[in-house]
């Protein structure tokens, strides 16, 4: 049986998702959580019929626009060429990375298709997802049995895991489960001997690591980042 | 509740579904003049139909726009490409998924998305498309029998966890999940808002999820 996806996103953060509120980069982390998890998307479609009810369904103050010139302008408008193709059948294209093959998401799906070079450092691969600058969005890539070094947040780390199981110092974290970090959190995520792992990250500042030589990585944590 | 005192309005004359004699009542028919107006555009592209469309959500997406952007100018960009889709798309609306005010919404809410980023001028970005599906969510695999008997084993095991619920969450999910009904009609029924609904659950499922993980340990 499927595991059963144990980290979700709040409740606050599914609502400002569903009114498109959320910054770009985050609302992709939540949306592929959202595609893989059966219980997100009810609670999201509930969530959207309620602010949609909310916004478009009550009393308004009456005010005098005239909107006849737009109406006759959209009528007029014969051309119904533009329709759009069904977003499920975009094709899915598998992610190779360390002669493994994965298949993302919907949410990821043309953005993953453009990912840059993996750069590889140990047993992790990191690629970057073209996306805006606020965040860095990548794909991150834990070959089995190795240790992502202690390290802390200068910002907001977000991690969904896209495939197989990595644990750290709070839990077991499978397909689906998001995975959020604040600056205060430190903590050493590792893949088991049996396992890799393929994640998504979106982080919003550099991570800082924290322990005895891996110090020295603190030039690279641009890697990450 | 909502009540649509001008939707019960319209006029019959221009589009009207062969079975419309059915007395409205209650909660079920809240927006179902919208979804038949929008399904005449969609199937005869009926100006008339589209009129009252517009002229009832035209003001509402006008205030959800000044709310969102803060100035006219934008608001009512968004209020055009949204009501221009409305028209465009109206084939793309399936009233089994949804009502046509919850399309309308979406439709509203990536529009003003991508005017968001666009505005950044970027070409390679993540787009509304990318984060919402248009569409629905392919039905997990329930008729395989082999999920058929670990769901019955599961729901044995939940079963005493069930029980031991709080009895104000027990009510709410005995409703939503043995009774099937909609988190909405679940607030009717009891009286209580429908975030509280909706959070009940979450509190629940989040016991019972820990109560099965601790028995599995």
């Amino acid at each position: 049986m499927a595991h059963a996806i144990k980290f979700h996103p709040g409740m606050s953060l599914l609502e400002q998702f569903a009114e498109g509120c959320l910054s770009a980069d985050v609302a992709l982390a939540v949306a592929a959580h959202i595609d893989l998890c059966p219980h997100c998307q009810q609670l999201h479609n509930d969530i959207t019929a309620d602010l949609a009810s909310q916004v478009l369904l009550q009393p308004v103050k009456a005010d005098n626009t005239d909107w006849n010139a737009m109406l006759s302008n959209i009528v007029a408008n014969t051309d119904m060429s533009q329709q759009d193709k069904p977003q499920a059948e975009r094709p899915q294209q598998l992610i190779e990375v360390s002669q493994r093959q994965f298949e993302l998401p919907r949410a990821l799906r043309r953005l993953g298709a453009n990912h840059g070079k993996w750069l590889h450092l140990g047993g992790i691969a990191t690629a970057k997802l073209p996306t805006g600058n606020d965040h860095h969005v990548s794909l991150l890539y834990i070959s089995k049995d190795t240790e992502v070094p202690q390290h802390t947040h200068l910002g907001l780390e977000m991690t969904l895991v896209l495939a197989g199981k990595i644990v750290d110092e709070n839990g077991e974290y499978h397909a689906g489960d998001l995975l959020i970090n604040s600056p205060d959190d430190t903590h050493t995520p590792r893949t088991m001997a049996d396992e890799d792992c393929l994640c998504l990250s979106v982080l919003s500042a550099p991570l800082h690591f924290k322990k005895g030589l891996t110090r020295l990585l603190n030039p690279l944590q641009q890697f990450f980042y | 509740m909502l009540k649509l005192a001008t939707a019960s309005r319209h006029d019959r004359g221009h589009y009207s579904l062969a079975d419309t004699s059915e007395p409205m009542t209650g909660t079920t028919t809240t927006a179902q003049p919208w979804d038949e107006a929008l399904t005449f555009v969609a199937l005869k592209r009926d100006q008339q139909a589209y009129a009252d469309l517009f002229n009832y959500f035209v003001p509402r997406l006008r205030a959800f726009g000044m709310k969102m952007f803060g100035n006219e100018q934008q608001a009512l960009e968004m209020v055009q490409d949204t009501m221009l889709n409305v028209w465009k798309k109206a084939a793309l609306f399936d009233a089994s998924r949804g009502c046509a005010s919850t399309w309308i919404f979406t439709i509203a809410r990536n529009v003003r998305f991508d005017m968001l980023r666009k505005k950044q001028s970027r070409k390679d970005d993540i787009s509304a498309d990318d984060l919402w599906l248009n569409g629905e969510y392919p039905e997990p695999a329930a008729d395989d029998a082999a999920a058929q008997w670990d769901n019955q084993l599961l729901t044995e095991k939940l079963a005493p966890h069930f029980n031991q619920l709080p009895p104000a969450q027990r009510e709410v999910m005995e409703k939503v999940y043995l009774q099937e009904k909609t988190h909405q009609e679940v607030a009717d029924e009891l009286a209580i808002p429908l975030g509280t609904v909706k959070s009940r659950i979450r509190l629940a499922l989040d016991r019972l999820r820990e109560a099965l993980d601790g028995a599995r340990n």
